[in-house]
């Protein structure tokens, strides 16, 4: 399938990474990332997901391929520079400070700003601004709060360095339907700000809602992939079936 | 009756306080670095000497070196965990543990060559000097030893919860990929916990060499006596430690005012072995959680 595009924000190309050199789990993953947009990467349990957002974020090396945003080369930058050019990660599971208050746990979210305090003061506000309900919690420890609520907290966090590329991590599992479609509605929002999404997600249904481009990745490697019109036809059930959903 | 027991409580705090910061530094590396460093002890009788070193060569009180042995032990720590530590702490947990159990007893060989096994004692003028308050008689050494733990205690208390890398230290050791995700070099940060570790152990050292007697060999009770606050009080927080380093004290000044010696080690480690087996998880499940 030969895709169109415009402009990429983020373009992986033949990635190879893994925890152990020499025993790669991305065998050569080619991604896409068109700006503004959400797009999904799906695939079982162990496919090397979580591991491609890692390298990503820039908090796991590469052992070869290329990343690039906006057309430069941030493979090799440590993972203050991606957050300082506006790549920000939501890892996989809780991952709210469950010991430290809410609002340490989002100040921690400017952790790359904290030489200049006015500017993380700044941010930090304009974070509580944008969820309010926040404020009243501030003083709470994180791991007091329901899951909804560390959910929020967890997305603040993350856009305290003011991302324009979002990396999410199964941002709906172990909540409600309910609270599960706020994320979804949250991200959805985040777009129509112009931010750049890039979800993994084992909800399938709930992901190809709001994709407008799917990648499914298997054992390393790139599997299918196409539009959400393509998914929501017969690729949709090739897939769940494909995955047992 | 009443002295007595307000004499045990007094000299039961002093000796926790003194037990909390030979304890805090384990507990926090194991809390926020998911490492058993049982070389801690070793650190800990490097103190003792060091105060002895200072005193006998340079007439340093030993409240002055409890000061400073924080940066001289602090710089060993950092260095200890880049040349050590970085190499196994990605690897499986028993590798590390091997590594430091060869560093503890490569320190306690040195030691012994070092300085004998003789025992030592660290004799100032405050060493058999007493306070009398009303009908309570304290002796000086616990006391200062007790005065210089609660401030090394709030000082790291202070720096864990109210400076932003402290807290970033704490949000490591609680959640490693998110820290990883949000900038926070952990490297770096593993390293100042790690200097902060074995900082207050070293001057744990000097602490415990004002109240008892030491020899390179008999380190390793200062480790058993560690891992025994550590498990009472569950990992990693300061307060935790603290409060159950204050149990063993008043445990131990107790059943000494009434018990032989002896039993004083049965009474605590059977308390030890109960709450092991209580909790199920042993070591490695209380080295999972984290401050
Ligand atoms: N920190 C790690 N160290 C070593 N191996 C890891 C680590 N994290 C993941 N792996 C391995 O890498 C492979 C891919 O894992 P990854 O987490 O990227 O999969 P995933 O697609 O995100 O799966 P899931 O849907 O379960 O989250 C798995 O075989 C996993 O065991
Ligand atoms: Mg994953």
């Amino acid at each position: 399938m030969i895709r169109r595009m415009d402009a990429v924000k983020l373009d992986v190309q033949k990635l190879v990474a893994g925890y152990i050199p020499g025993h790669p789990i991305l065998h050569g993953v080619n991604l896409k990332i068109a700006p503004g947009q959400i797009t999904v990467v799906l695939g079982p349990n162990g496919a090397g997901k979580s591991t491609a957002l890692r390298v990503l974020a820039g908090f796991l090396a590469a052992e070869s391929g290329s990343v690039r945003l906006d057309g430069d080369e941030i493979v090799d930058l440590p993972t203050y520079r991606h957050i300082e050019s506006g790549i920000a990660l939501l890892p996989q599971g809780h991952s709210v400070f469950p010991d430290l208050t809410v609002a340490e746990n989002i100040e921690l979210g400017g952790w790359i700003l904290r030489g200049d305090r006015r500017r993380l003061h700044q941010a930090v506000d304009d974070v509580f601004t944008r969820y309010p309900h926040l404020r009243d919690l501030r003083n709470k420890s994180a791991g007091s709060l329901s899951g909804g609520q560390q959910r929020t907290v967890e997305i603040a966090r993350l856009l305290v360095s003011n991302p324009r590329v979002l990396l999410i991590d199964e941002p709906s599992v172990g909540l409600s339907p309910v609270i599960a479609s706020q994320v979804y509605r949250e991200l959805t929002a985040l777009k129509a700000e112009g931010r750049t999404i890039l979800l993994v997600d084992q909800d399938i249904r709930a992901a190809i809602r709001i994709a407008d481009y799917i990648y499914v990745l298997n054992s390393g490697k790139n599997e299918i992939e196409g539009d959400r019109a393509a998914f929501e036809g017969d690729l949709g059930a090739l897939v769940r079936g494909w995955l047992g959903v | 009756m009443v002295t007595t027991v307000a004499g045990i409580v007094a000299n039961g705090i002093l000796l926790g306080l003194v037990y909390a910061i030979a304890a805090l530094g384990l507990s926090l590396i194991m809390g926020v670095m998911g490492i058993i460093n049982v070389a801690h002890s070793a650190f800990i009788m490097l103190g003792s000497f060091l105060a002895l070193g200072l005193l006998e060569w340079a007439h340093i009180d030993p409240i002055a070196s409890f000061f400073i042995a924080l940066p001289i032990f602090f710089v060993v720590g950092a260095v200890v965990y880049r040349l050590i530590v970085t190499r196994v702490e990605r690897a499986h947990q028993t590798q590390g543990l091997i590594a430091m159990f060869g560093l503890m007893v490569l320190i306690e060989n040195l030691g012994t060559i070092a300085w004998t096994t003789d025992t030592r004692v660290i004799t100032v003028g405050y060493s058999n000097a007493n306070l009398t308050v009303g009908p309570l008689i304290i002796a000086d050494a616990p006391l200062i030893a007790g005065v210089l733990a609660v401030v090394l205690i709030l000082a790291l208390r202070l720096f864990l919860h109210s400076t932003m890398v402290g807290r970033a230290i704490r949000a490591m050791g609680q959640n490693r990929d998110a820290a990883l995700s949000l900038g926070i070099n952990v490297r770096r940060l593993s390293a100042i916990m790690f200097g902060l570790g074995i900082a207050s152990a070293g001057a744990a050292g000097v602490a415990l060499a004002m109240i008892f007697p030491f020899a390179p060999q008999t380190q390793i009770q200062w480790l058993a006596w560690a891992f025994l606050i550590v498990v009472l009080g569950g990992l990693g927080r300061v307060e935790s430690t603290l409060v159950s380093a204050l149990m063993v004290g008043l445990i131990q000044t107790a059943a000494t005012a009434f018990l032989p010696f002896d039993y004083v080690y049965l009474i605590l480690y059977v308390a030890l072995a109960t709450i092991l087996s209580v909790r199920r998880q042993g070591l490695r499940g209380v080295a999972r959680r984290a401050i």
